[in-house]
């Protein structure tokens, strides 16, 4: 099973981004999309996500996909705290009993148990970002697409971070589109890595890692992070 | 930081002293009591008005005019000022009528509310046309200014426009509704004054005010004042403690 875009043409600020484009990404796989600033990768995500549309392509298996979207800043509603950001997504969706049943468990999930009460002004970037994971992965989507999410963070959370992102991911195993910048965190999250060009955007290298414990120091993983650096280079 | 409020405070209990005294001196140099009453005379007459038969009628009259102006104000203004920010053609609708109705004269919209509508209703009039735009511009202006990313992310999250409105835009624009009702209030209770002076309701801080100066009485009309000044501080105070409730998210 994949998700497939065909024939891709879009431009931005008269720069063509996508012509001609085709990717496929597996369903129930971490694919991250790596490439240089500027290479339209966000534009991508918001294609999929349908706030941006393209000029022509099709899009195969998306439809009636349901998508939750980890963006670069946390976007929480700084009025309500912590529990209330993640139930304002599942209202409506299962009777409020079972909503705060989900939102506990997916706070418990990213050790925010007892900050459920906090306003996001009392979090560190780094909770407000697990804030927002937990929110993408307690609604229920088919999709998940995640937008450099530690982008603005230091090493150590990053590391933190992914770790309980692939916790989470292992427990719950969903189509995850994951866009960056930085090798190490393909690396680390990735079950697939495409390397994308500079516009106009080709597929240059596909990846596949299979390993289920990633550290930085494994030798499989350094060895292809020197493949992927020549690639990119 | 306790420090530099406490030096602020002083400083402001300085210029408050400073401004009595010019008043003190200013009645010694003319020594007349019928012109410029003294500050302690003043003070007398304040206590006395506060005592004296139908007070409570009088201030429950003007305050009971401007709660309803400012109530209907509060209303149409934020939710026209909603309409108007997130829909631009009727912002283009709205964004006239409100600047004829700010550059309006307060004097003009008086003197013809005085010939369309009865007595007790010209200051209702005046309070909500003085309050109403201030609301609803700041509203417009709360509604620009709400992080469109949050908006982006509840969409994508498929919430319901109705809960958009209600848990994204309102939380967001209450600060710009609080500082639009403070600044109508500031004006709104002027305003409402200069209407009962003119309109002459049976009851009103103004009515008695324009009853005052007639007789001459300075001093009742300064006293009249200090209690208007007043009125209009308690209000500033409670918006201000309410907005402290209901912004705890900060």
């Amino acid at each position: 099973m994949s998700l497939r875009i065909n024939k891709l043409y879009k431009s931005r600020h008269e720069i063509n981004l996508f012509q001609d484009f085709d990717i496929e990404i597996k369903e129930k796989t971490i694919t991250c999309i790596l490439g240089p600033s500027g290479c339209g990768k966000t534009t991508l995500l918001n294609m999929i996500s349908d706030t941006v549309q393209p000029e022509s392509g099709t899009f195969e298996g998306f439809d009636n996909k349901v998508i939750s979207y980890i963006f670069q800043d946390p976007r929480l509603l700084p009025w309500k705290t912590v529990k209330e950001n993640i139930t304002f997504v599942l209202n409506g969706l299962y009777p409020k009993k079972e909503v705060e049943k989900i939102a506990s468990t997916y706070l418990r999930l990213v050790e925010l148990k007892e900050f459920s009460g906090f306003y996001p002004a009392a979090l560190s970037g780094g909770m407000k970002q697990r804030v927002a994971i937990a929110r993408a992965f307690s609604y229920p989507s088919d999709l998940i697409l995640m937008d450099e999410p530690l982008k603005a963070l230091d090493l150590k959370l990053k590391l933190n971070l992914m770790k309980s992102f692939r916790r989470l991911w292992q427990s719950d195993k969903r189509t995850v589109l994951f866009v960056t910048h930085d090798v190490d965190e393909a690396l680390l999250l990735g079950n697939e890595i495409f390397v994308f060009s500079k516009p106009p955007v080709n597929i240059k290298e596909k990846f596949t890692i299979n390993l289920k414990e990633r550290t930085l120091n494994n030798p499989e993983i350094t060895n292809l992070k020197n493949k992927i650096w020549e690639v990119m280079e | 930081m306790k420090k530099v409020f406490s030096k602020k405070k002083t400083i402001s209990v300085i210029s408050v002293i400073m401004l009595i005294s010019l008043w003190k001196l200013a009645s010694f140099l003319y020594d007349s009591e019928l012109i410029l009453p003294s500050p302690e005379s003043t003070v007398v007459t304040t206590v006395k008005l506060l005592f004296s038969e139908n007070f409570l009628a009088v201030i429950g009259a003007t305050i009971f005019r401007g709660l309803i102006g400012f109530l209907i104000s509060f209303f149409l203004g934020i939710s026209l000022g909603i309409w108007a920010g997130i829909n631009q053609n009727f912002e283009a609708f709205l964004k006239p009528i409100l600047v004829t109705i700010r550059s309006t004269p307060v004097i003009s919209l008086i003197l013809l509310a005085l010939i369309w509508f009865s007595v007790d209703f010209v200051a209702i009039f005046i309070a909500f046309l003085t309050m109403f735009p201030f609301i609803c511009t700041n509203v417009i202006d709360g509604i620009k200014n709400v992080d469109k990313d949050l908006i982006e992310m509840a969409k994508i999250y498929k919430v319901d426009h109705l809960r958009i409105i209600k848990e994204v835009y309102l939380p967001a624009i209450t600060p710009f509704i609080f500082s639009g009702a403070s600044s109508a209030m500031g004006f709104g209770w002027r305003a409402i004054i200069i209407g009962e002076v003119l309109s002459q309701p049976k009851f009103g801080i103004g009515t008695l005010m324009q009853t005052a100066q007639t007789y001459l009485l300075v001093n009742e009309v300064i006293a009249w004042t200090i209690i208007a000044i007043i009125i209009s501080s308690l209000f500033e105070l409670v918006i201000r403690k309410v907005e402290h409730a209901v912004v705890n998210w900060k």
